[in-house]
């Protein structure tokens, strides 16, 4: 009797332990838009920046990659290749994105190019398991209401429209969810990017979003007409080697 | 003979995938223009990501011939409307198209006008 007494009191403050911590504990689970003041219309994208702190030796890369890219106009998402951060959080097309809340995780989906990002707040991957990639590596911690993350372990990325960074990149963004006037639920991220390779300073940015309860994020899958271009060419090519087999 | 048959047929494995990815740009179009609309038969209408393609039968004082046009994303026509079966070959329909900057045909749909008046 005396031990589930015991079990009862253990669990209660348990569980009203986690429920304080839980009220604590801003909840970003949703489908977040492009935030526009009211009245505002869908406007044409931003230019990227200009005079971008960039050291010469970076300055000469990005150059040489605009060059490149220049005659055509390509990009990396007319080639079905996701952003990669920063472009992927700050950008990602104008589409909105998915945020799935977990006490140890967040899972970030960018409708573009079904990019997602894992922020991880427990249990930080050991250094010899990480390698560089578009997205990176997320971490984070709650101070209080905000969410603060760290990426690092970012390709070099000159293909960033915005903001192009090396493999010394770290990204912090801070997050932080408010109410407007109208009651439309708000987050905001500040984002810091110091990269001690390719700028001088660092550099400083804000995106913001609104939270869109009544849409849900749409597939995106950029390669299907390709796939589907590809089997009508191994279509011709079998009909083309049956009729000259006589088939 | 063997080995040149057998380079000739490497040669086309690499460049099939080339061929295949999409790769698609609206660096060629105009698009501070929006106001500039083009009327046409469809011949294709493939609503796709990153982006759709148009090919409308045109004709103009250049006579009669098919057009390609790119659009937005599928994802983008959806949610301003657009729904499977709504655009099909041999529909009249009107593109409100940014033109291409040198002036060949072509152009980029930022909004589409359907048979029956639909507007996405």
């Amino acid at each position: 009797m005396n031990t589930v007494k015991v079990v009862g009191v253990v669990l209660g403050l348990a569980l009203g332990a986690s429920l304080a911590a839980a009220a604590e504990t801003p909840d970003f689970t949703g489908i977040w838009d492009i935030y526009r003041e009211p009245g505002a219309a869908r406007g044409p994208f931003r230019p990227a920046p200009e005079n971008l702190p960039l050291k010469p030796d970076a300055q000469k890369k990005v150059d040489a990659y605009r060059a490149l890219i220049a005659p055509s106009g390509d990009t990396p998402g007319g080639w079905c290749l996701g952003t990669g951060m920063p472009g992927s959080m700050l950008g990602s097309g104008g589409y909105p994105m998915e945020i799935v809340q977990h006490k140890d995780l967040l899972v970030v989906i960018y409708e573009a190019h079904t990019e997602v990002r894992h922020i991880y707040l427990a249990n930080r991957a050991k250094e010899s398991d990480l390698f560089p990639d578009r997205n990176g590596y997320s971490f984070g911690r709650w101070d209080g209401d905000k969410l603060i993350v760290e990426t690092t372990h970012l390709k070099e990325a000159v293909d960033q429209a915005r903001y192009p960074h090396s493999e010394q990149a770290k990204v912090v963004e801070e997050y932080r969810l408010s109410t407007t006037d109208d009651g439309r639920k708000v987050l905001t991220a500040e984002m810091t990017l110091t990269d001690p390779a390719f700028y001088t300073e660092p550099i400083k940015a804000v995106k913001k979003w609104e939270q869109k309860p009544g849409i849900r994020l749409l597939p995106y899958e950029c390669n299907e007409p390709a796939w589907e271009d590809h089997l009508d060419r191994l279509r011709e090519q079998q009909k083309a080697g049956a009729s000259k087999n006589g088939g | 003979m063997r080995k040149s048959i057998i380079v000739g047929i490497a040669a086309v494995l690499a460049a099939a995938p080339l061929a295949a990815l999409a790769h698609h740009s609206a660096a060629r179009f105009d698009l501070t223009i929006r106001d500039h609309y083009v009327t046409g038969i469809v011949k294709e209408f493939k609503a796709a990501n990153p982006h759709t393609k148009i090919v409308l039968e045109i004709t103009d004082e250049k006579g009669t011939r098919d057009v390609e046009f790119e659009g937005h994303s599928l994802n983008n026509y959806y949610r301003s409307g657009w729904r499977e079966g709504m655009v099909k070959a041999g529909d009249k329909i009107t593109l409100q198209a940014a033109p291409t900057k040198d002036g060949s045909d072509g152009g980029y749909a930022l909004g589409v006008i359907a048979a029956d008046g639909t507007r996405f």
